[in-house]
């Protein structure tokens, strides 16, 4: 279904402002219970590289007033190419396709949760019961997704299984980009071929500096930070305006 | 990837592919499964779904166009919606990304929430128990015709008040909406109209100093716009003053960054360290309400180092007019006996004083002071220049809380780029004096030529309801009847406690959430809880329908048919995507009941549709050149872009300027009363060092927006709490105020003044600056629902209006939200 493609993302963190749009995108295409985040936005500091420690206490910038530093790091499952969650799962229910994206089989999964203790980045969520919605029927997709065979989307996912981002497995297979990248209102999200050298998404990768989180641990992420900066207008460059 | 446009929605429905019926009143764009879908799907069995365009209207900057997919029945999907890329004319326009927030993706849940108002209700009990009885409209509309006829008929027309607010921003309901036909039609008050409103008039009534006459009856009452979003594309330098755009107006951050990734420098004036604050290239945290003072001294500076533009200020401005040393008004010919008729005067390169209308335009003298007969007058410029002088760096250090050095970063930024956009956030309007900041911008930004320019201006608001493009006068009041009288929320509650200026007795709030959103909310309670008889017509039961005698259910953007034309320049036509829930009525079909009651339904005996016909006058060969031409087929199919001047907007494009010398008055003469001609920094009516209350309450207290509500709604919608602490509201403190409190992070606080207290939960952070405080607004303090331990936010604020501002009637009172001092302590156990 790919033809050779190995799909990717990069995210502007300079672009970014932590707004969420991207998470709450990813729980209504999803259908995603309450409690529930596949795609949550973590509060970073705007580190040169991109594999600065991210925290979960929302816009606590670091530094002492007004000395102040603050970045986001919208955090979903990274698409690993060599997936720790692929090689802990006893089953084979997590799997990778041919072009990166890497998911859960609903059928075949047992719960064991394993895949959560190896996933370095935290983006699995388990269905301990039954599944609690703000809405009394389904949104988002709301229908079954099968991918050779596999059901890798189901609205309501059954008790006992691991749940994480599909990369929008069912619009990709129809041509289109995941949701949160069309949502995005920030325009931060690039997505497109790895394999294809003049992609937007390799240009940002190979000539742009796009980096992966914990790069060091030789997992391979697909999703690629471009890591927010800032230029200093105190040194003397305020002086020099770019005119019109 | 495939880009979706509205031309393959379109293509779609033509071939016919899945298509099936809607409704009668459904407008139905497409119907399909997303492109491509359910080839590999082996499970498939959903129907097909109709996919519907429509305008998010309530009360955000965003305006964001949403598509919304319906499955039997049910929305089951909101998404961000394509725009046209041409006019109404057929003219180019430009390419505007389809956008959308956590908000918008969360109206699911808003038009289902289990806070919704299901039915017409009566109160039982005392006001405020809430304590309700189920009523059908039928009674509730007999009984709203009988009351408000009985009070009218005891106190006067006037002294039934209609409420329609900005809950909404669309046509026929919310800010300019069916309320003020109503009140026209029954001879009520009503206030009040887009712009003009709670705390949002502070900053448009400088703009009509500066830019308007607003005794000029063209200019109805004042004026108010700004530069259409995408213009800051053409900036070089912007500066967001009190505009924490990403977190309030999250869709228009990508202009933002789009021009910052183009080149634009950004800076950000802010207290606090926000998420805007962390992006930009400089931020300066000034102390809250000193803004004026950091603008005084940019423009000392532009002065002092002759970096402003001298053509422009001769050209367009009042610059080099001669001001009168005694009456501070412009001088006259007639006042010095020059000949010809009178007009003002100017000096020309002679040094000779000379009428404007004889002068060269391009030699006038822009600095100076000049004999005059027995006179010694200095010109506007000079003027202004003197009264500026005090503003050194050093002095607006002092007075800003930033040092020299910021001073002069931030004023050598301003005279080295150029065009300059400043967007100034509604925060900046939160103070009594916010009019003199505006106007003090104004002045900023026309030393350095930066109004009518593209990538200039001071742009708070844009692409209002009250354009001439809808014809208000005609919608408000129907041929026959006379247009109601302006009673603002700033004066309701006088009327309602004291009979001032008259007595009001009865209220209908529709979509306005004044019992809590309103500054002083003690008195305003006490207003309300004094009425005769008080109508709520809400979505969910707010503060303000727990005091209500009948609460009537109102329908969501998803339930009505509506326009949006608000804050962007896009028409986007509202459809009726699904039936009304439960009982729920729109605005326009619960008027109308009522009207039928009152023996004024007469009024009212058009559609949704048929209205916006009207109101837009379709098919008039003399519409207005902003819709001219349009169809309803273009208004429904699409979003257009109206047919402005010039594309992005941009106000005053032509330099013509609808003030009495038809050029910029940053020398204001009808503020001369005032002590307010030129804009000399005044300290807040509260919130200062220098007031005596400081010694007690020495915290400035600031009730800013969060990114998880828009004022009070979605405060409770159960995606957004999750994200957002649990729905529960927290007072940002610095640790070193919190330190000096023994107030650790977490703990209970009590928050007070001498008119009221809350209490919230202490969040010790470093974004914001050692005394001041923040508590985000719009939380719930309900019956039912309590997101601050106890109170609000504006238990704390007041109601002072500042009386400088009434010389722009359309703007002529202001609540000063953030000028508010407070002490904070912890609560013991």
């Amino acid at each position: 279904m790919a033809d050779g493609k190995r799909w990717g993302m990069v995210i502007d963190q300079s672009r970014c402002v932590g707004c969420w749009t991207c998470a709450v995108a990813c729980k209504e295409i999803n259908n995603q219970p309450l409690g529930f985040w596949w795609n949550r936005v973590l509060t970073a500091p705007p580190a040169p590289e991109a594999n600065a420690p991210a925290s979960d206490n929302i816009d606590v910038p670091a530094g002492e007033f007004p000395n102040l530093s603050l970045a986001y790091q919208p955090t979903a499952c990274q698409h690993c190419q060599d997936a720790p969650c692929v090689k802990v799962c006893p089953v084979g229910a997590t799997f990778r396709r041919d072009d990166g994206v890497v998911l859960i089989d609903y059928e075949r999964c047992i719960g064991c949760r394993y895949c959560i203790a190896a996933c370095p980045y935290g983006v699995r969520v388990f269905n301990w019961g039954d599944a609690k919605h703000a809405d009394e029927f389904p949104v988002g997709y709301a229908k079954d997704y099968r991918s050779d065979g596999r059901l890798v989307f189901t609205p309501e996912r059954p008790r006992g299984v691991v749940e994480k981002c599909t990369m929008c497995a069912e619009l990709l297979d129809a041509g289109q980009e995941p949701f949160c990248v069309k949502q995005c209102p920030a325009g931060a999200r690039v997505f497109g071929d790895l394999n294809d050298p003049a992609s937007e998404v390799s240009k940002l990768v190979n000539e742009e500096g796009a980096q992966r989180v914990l790069d060091e641990l030789g997992t391979k992420p697909d999703v690629f930070y471009q890591p927010a900066g800032r230029r200093d207008l105190t040194d003397g460059s305020a002086q020099s305006g770019s005119g019109s | 990837m495939v880009e979706i446009r509205r031309r393959h929605f379109l293509g779609g429905m033509a071939v016919g592919a899945g298509v099936i019926a809607a409704g009668p009143r459904l407008r139905f764009l497409f119907a399909s499964e997303p492109e491509g879908a359910g080839v590999a799907a082996a499970a498939t069995t959903s129907a097909p779904r109709q996919v519907f365009r429509t305008g998010h209207s309530n009360n955000c900057d965003g305006a964001c166009g949403h598509l919304v997919e319906v499955e039997n029945g049910h929305p089951v999907m909101v998404k961000a919606a394509p725009w046209e890329d041409t006019a109404i004319s057929g003219a180019i326009a430009q390419k505007f990304n389809p956008r959308i927030c956590i908000r918008g993706l969360s109206q699911i849940q808003n038009t289902y929430s289990p806070d919704r108002v299901k039915y017409p209700y009566r109160r039982v009990g005392e006001r405020g128990s809430g304590k309700w009885e189920r009523i059908s409209w039928e009674e509730a509309a007999s009984t709203i015709s009988q009351k408000f006829g009985a009070i009218q008929d005891k106190y006067g027309k006037r002294s039934v008040w209609i409420a329609p607010y900005t809950g909404s921003l669309s046509l026929l309901e919310g800010v300019v909406g069916v309320g003020f036909r109503l009140a026209s039609v029954i001879g009520a008050s009503a206030g009040d109209f887009e712009g003009d409103n709670q705390g949002d008039s502070a900053t448009p009534a400088g703009w009509n100093y500066v830019l308007v006459d607003p005794t000029n009856p063209d200019n109805g009452g004042g004026l108010f716009d700004g530069h259409e979003g995408t213009d800051f594309l053409n900036s070089n330098l912007i500066v967001l003053w009190a505009n924490n755009v990403a977190e309030t107006s999250i869709p228009d951050w990508r202009t933002i960054v789009d021009a910052k990734k183009k080149g634009a420098k950004l800076v950000v004036v802010d207290p606090r360290f926000t998420p805007t604050s962390a992006a930009a290239d400089l931020w300066l945290p000034a102390r809250p309400g000193s803004d004026t003072a950091l603008i005084d001294g940019v423009i000392n500076y532009l002065i002092t180092h002759k970096a402003y533009d001298e053509a422009y200020l001769r050209a367009y401005t009042v610059a080099p007019y001669l001001v009168h040393p005694q009456t501070k008004k412009l001088l006259r010919t007639t006042e010095i006996g020059l000949p010809g008729k009178d007009d003002y005067v100017v000096v020309g390169a002679d040094g000779k004083p000379q009428a404007v209308g004889a002068a060269d335009p391009k030699s006038t003298q822009l600095l100076g002071t000049f004999n005059v007969g027995a006179m010694s007058a200095s010109t506007a410029f000079q003027v202004l220049a003197d009264t500026m002088a005090k503003y050194t760096p050093e002095h607006t250090a002092a007075l800003t809380d930033l040092t020299a050095e910021q001073v002069n970063t931030l004023a050598s930024l301003f005279a080295s780029n150029h065009p300059v956009g400043i967007r100034a956030g509604f925060g900046l309007s939160h103070w009594y004096h916010g009019d003199l900041t505006m106007q003090a911008l104004l002045t900023l930004q026309a030393l350095g030529g930066n109004i009518g320019v593209h990538g200039g201006g001071v742009t708070t608001f844009a692409g209002g309801l009250t354009t001439t493009a809808f014809d208000l006068p005609g919608w408000w009041a129907p041929e026959g009847t006379t247009s109601f009288t302006v009673l603002e929320p700033m004066e309701a509650c006088d009327a309602m406690l004291d009979g001032k200026p008259y007595p009001v007795r009865a209220a209908w709030f529709m979509v306005d959430n004044y019992a809590q959103q309103m500054s002083d909310r003690n008195k305003v309670v006490k207003a309300l809880k004094s009425l005769d008889f008080l109508v709520v017509s809400d979505y969910v039961m707010s503060a303000t329908a727990d005091l209500a005698d009948i609460v009537l259910p109102a329908c969501t953007y998803l339930e009505k048919t509506d326009l949006l034309s608000s804050n962007n320049f896009y028409l986007q036509y509202m459809p009726k995507i699904i039936d009304p829930l439960w009982e729920s009525k729109s605005d326009l079909d619960a008027v109308t009941l009522v009207a039928q009651k009152m023996g004024v339904g007469q009024y009212f005996d058009k559609t949704a549709d048929d209205y916006l016909k009207e109101i837009l006058h379709i098919g008039d060969p003399e519409a207005d050149s902003n819709v001219a031409g349009l169809t309803w087929s273009q208004l429904t199919e699409g979003a257009p872009h109206r047919n402005t001047p010039t594309i992005p907007y941009v106000p005053f494009f032509d330099k013509s300027f609808p003030t009495k010398t038809g050029k910029i008055e940053f020398y204001v003469e009808m503020l001369v009363p005032f002590d307010q001609a030129v804009c000399d920094h005044k300290e807040p009516i509260e919130a200062s060092p220098t007031n005596p209350l400081f010694s007690k309450y020495p915290l400035v207290f600031l009730s800013t927006h969060t990114r998880f509500r828009t004022h009070s709604q979605y405060s409770n919608l159960p995606w957004l709490k999750e994200i957002n602490n649990g729905g529960q509201g927290f007072l940002e403190i610095n640790p070193k105020d919190a330190n000096a409190r023994g107030v650790s992070d977490g703990d209970v606080v009590r928050v007070y003044n001498d008119r009221g207290v809350m209490k919230v939960y202490a969040r010790l952070t470093e974004s914001i600056k050692p005394g001041v405080v923040n508590c985000y607004q719009g939380g719930w303090d309900t019956v039912k629902i309590k997101h601050y331990i106890e109170g609000h936010p504006n238990n704390l604020t007041h109601q002072i209006a500042n009386p400088t501002q009434a010389v722009v009637p359309n703007f002529r009172s202001n609540a000063a939200y953030f000028d508010c001092l407070v002490q904070v302590e912890r609560v013991k156990g």
